[in-house]
């Protein structure tokens, strides 16, 4: 009986080549892991580096190979969207990845080997793990963790039903709890914030998921173009689709870390090991806000009215909270956690102002933003005193005349994380905060700037730190760093700069950048 | 149906808040078997037989007992500290969670549906499992296939939090042997003390077969004080005697010997 029926599942066809850099990536990651199973301690490492560089180069330019102005589509039945904003978002996380990638390597600022653990599975303290320091060994498992996360984000943006959308949060989150809690120093810290992360991240994707249920209850389908059609076509059962649109959009804004879901971003920034920190604040946030911005830009725009007073309350309570605490906060890293919050409260303008322009305004923050917080965490990982990184605020006095180049490279990022003008952030912020206004967010919009202006004073506060106060007296001095991260620290102030005054070839890419609907 | 499922809900609830509020966590994993099974048999009713026994067969199964599993290795007895680490969260919580379901049940108690997902499906599969296979392996091929990655995340993820690798070749028992006699030490357990000498207590030394005394056999603690008796030097006839069987102990006679 059944064979007959087994003959009328016709396979699916596959665009392998608009599919090619995730395949990359996740295969990538899988030889990894086979490298990790196979090869000799003592060269493992640099195998590992290897292919993680030569992976995400591949799959670079298999995202170039995909022609933006050709016919682009669905595959896999409607299941993956891949568009304009899809290749823009892919090759700006791989790119993320890249520098996120060189920032990882890095293993001479630590005397003791990289940023990680000698072995996790050691406890802290324990005599076996100063065992494994002293032998010089490597996690080598990170990498593996490391491709098979940016894959996930790979998948995020660009997924086009929730099934496949929740699959790849999971697939892009999973090894970035892992990553999180593998710290080599204040490893007790990193343990609680990966336990944090966790938590709350399976939470917030339970509520994803029954937000998912009920949206399949409204639309029968989960796909996005279903949902936009059933939205636009009735009204019957209309509050399964808004309560289950609010459970995603809260699975949504969790990860992209907006008021009241940011609880977790400034331990989990804190108390992971800064490389991670940084590929996290740039990949996570943009494959994120790529996601966030597909479900809302295609399927729930016809609910945008109803939940305008949400994403209104959302973004103004993000903005506030991101730069009011961020004030008050004496840990840079932690200061650097509430500014990715405050981001992704300017960026919700654009999610909230749904126009072309919006779109592209976001893209491009995005762009500017991954690189500038990258940059940011690179040069946190390269001050230093004996115990580690010196990450409290007061042993950052006088830096500028003991490391004058590295306190001006830090000051150009908090520039542009600022929005100062010639930086790719005032481009960005510029973008978005004129799309809003276009689309009638006038209020918003003043909150915006509000916000940038009390963020700007903490940012300030830290370059009048570095340069016009004198040093405290703690020893604490600038590692000069291996190749990888002079060049990740190189590439990311270029590119901030780059974008901020010539910003117009990123935005003629992104006349192309339309959403498949 | 609607009784089967009103039966079933009320279990399954029962369960899921057993398994909250129960102190002991054999009875919390039975109470999520409880609930698990209640499912099970919901999506029986739905006309979903293959996922009413998966359900039954993995997470009955399969995850119950790993949890009960864990349990055993952890030991039954220990129970959870109870002590709040986030001082008055309990009310405000539960004033939330009371809020998220008024707004759930207010918002969603006037839903009307109809069952027609699983006609569709057998109209174009006719049955469950080919409808599931088909949907699988073509609408939602690549959610299956990247699912993959995320088992190949958790199994390396156990491995790294919980897998020791050894700094050194840890010691096998013929290693530990040849060290015990390489390092010149008495390789054995060390004569007790009194043995041979007329008395028993900790403080005298045995004596050997030729009547010295084996200083060995006494507690270092003890010998460190000086605490040590000496036997008179005249036992030792009496030893060597005792040693060819011409004499028997007689009396216990605690005399003690000045130093």
């Amino acid at each position: 009986m059944s064979s007959a029926l087994i003959a009328d599942i016709t396979a699916p066809s596959v665009n392998y080549y608009m599919l090619a850099p995730i395949l990359i990536v996740l295969g990538g990651a899988v030889l990894s892991v086979l490298v990790e199973a196979f090869y000799p301690r003592e060269s493992r490492r640099s195998a590992q580096i290897a292919l993680v560089l030569t992976t995400l180069v591949v799959a670079f330019l298999a995202v170039l190979n995909i022609k933006v102005d050709a016919i682009l589509g669905f595959t896999i039945v409607n299941s993956l969207a891949i568009d304009g904003v899809s290749v823009f978002l892919q090759g700006l996380i791989i790119l993320s990845a890249l520098v996120g990638a060189l920032l990882i390597s890095e293993n001479r600022i630590d005397p003791l080997g990289d940023a990680f653990a000698a072995q996790s599975s050691a406890l802290p303290g324990s005599e076996d793990e100063l065992a494994f320091t002293e032998r010089g060994w490597y996690q080598t498992e990170i990498w593996s963790l490391f491709l098979f996360s940016v894959g996930g984000m790979l998948i995020f943006p660009i997924a086009n039903d929730l099934l496949t959308l929740f699959v790849a949060l999971e697939v892009m989150s999973l090894p970035l709890y892992l990553l999180v809690g593998m710290a080599r120093r204040r490893r007790l810290l990193s343990q609680e914030a990966a336990l944090k992360y966790f938590v709350l991240g399976a939470f917030s994707s339970a509520f994803m998921l029954y937000g998912s249920a009920l949206v399949y209850g409204f639309a029968n389908s989960v796909e996005l173009g279903d949902i936009a059609k059933a939205l636009s076509a009735s009204a019957a059962n209309s509050n399964l689709m808004l309560v289950g649109g609010i459970f995603i959009l809260i699975g949504l804004l969790f990860k992209v870390g907006a008021a009241p879901f940011h609880q977790w971003t400034p331990d989990v920034y804190q108390g992971a090991p800064t490389a991670i920190t940084a590929f996290m604040s740039a990949g996570t946030k943009v494959a994120a806000f790529g996601a966030l911005l597909r479900v809302f830009y295609v399927a729930l725009s016809g609910l945008a009215w109803d939940l305008s007073a949400v994403l209104w309350a959302i973004a103004i309570i993000t903005m506030l909270v991101g730069t009011i605490i961020g004030v008050a906060q004496s840990d840079i890293k932690r200061m650097l956690a509430y500014s990715s919050i405050a981001h992704a409260g300017f960026l919700l303008l654009g999610v909230i102002a749904q126009s072309k322009a919006a779109l592209d305004g976001s893209l491009f923050y995005l762009a500017g933003y991954a690189f500038t917080s990258l940059g940011a965490f690179a040069v946190v990982s390269l001050v230093r005193d004996a115990s580690g990184e010196a990450n409290h605020l007061g042993q950052w006095a006088g830096l500028g005349k003991r490391s004058p180049v590295i306190a001006s490279v830090f000051t150009l990022f908090l520039l542009a994380l600022a929005g100062i003008p010639l930086t790719s952030g005032f481009v960005g912020k510029f973008a978005v905060f004129a799309a809003a206004y276009e689309k009638g967010l006038a209020p918003l919009v003043v909150v915006a700037v509000i916000a940038s202006a009390i963020a700007g004073f903490f940012y300030v506060r830290v370059i009048v730190l570095m340069f016009f106060t004198d040093a405290s007296g703690d020893e604490v001095s600038v590692v000069v760093p291996s190749f990888a991260t002079a060049a990740a620290i190189t590439i990311t102030a270029v590119v901030t700069i780059v974008l901020g005054v010539i910003p117009q070839p990123v935005f003629d890419l992104l006349s192309n950048a339309l959403f498949l609907k | 149906m609607v009784i089967a499922f009103w039966i079933c809900a009320a279990l399954a609830v029962f369960g899921a808040l057993g398994m909250v509020f129960s102190k002991k966590a054999v009875h919390s994993a039975l109470f999520v078997a409880l609930t698990m099974i209640n499912l099970a048999v919901l999506y029986a009713i739905l006309e979903a037989p293959f996922l009413s026994m998966v359900q039954i067969i993995v997470y009955t199964g399969a995850v119950m007992m790993l949890f009960l599993f864990v349990l055993m290795v952890v030991g039954v007895d220990s129970s959870d500290s109870l002590t709040e680490s986030i001082k008055g969260q309990r009310v405000p919580a539960l004033l939330g969670a009371s809020a998220l379901g008024v707004i759930l049940i207010g918002l969603l108690g006037n839903i009307t549906m109809t069952n027609i997902g699983f006609d569709q499906a057998y109209v174009a599969y006719d049955g469950n499992i080919d409808a599931l296979a088909g949907l699988i392996f073509t609408k939602y091929l690549f959610a299956f296939e990247a699912t993959s990655a995320l088992l190949i995340t958790a199994a390396l993820g156990a491995m790294v939090l919980t897998h020791r690798e050894h700094a050194e070749k840890p010691l096998t028992q013929r290693d530990l042997s040849v060290l015990r006699f390489k390092s010149g030490n008495h390789p054995g357990s060390l004569p007790s003390p009194g043995v041979y000498a007329r008395h028993n207590a900790v403080d005298i030394p045995a004596l050997l077969p030729d009547g010295t005394m084996a200083e060995i056999s006494v507690p270092k603690p003890l010998a460190a004080r000086g605490a040590i008796r000496l036997i008179d030097l005249a036992s030792k006839d009496e030893v060597q005697a005792l040693n060819r069987g011409e004499a028997v102990i007689t009396s216990q006679s605690t005399d003690r010997v000045e130093e």
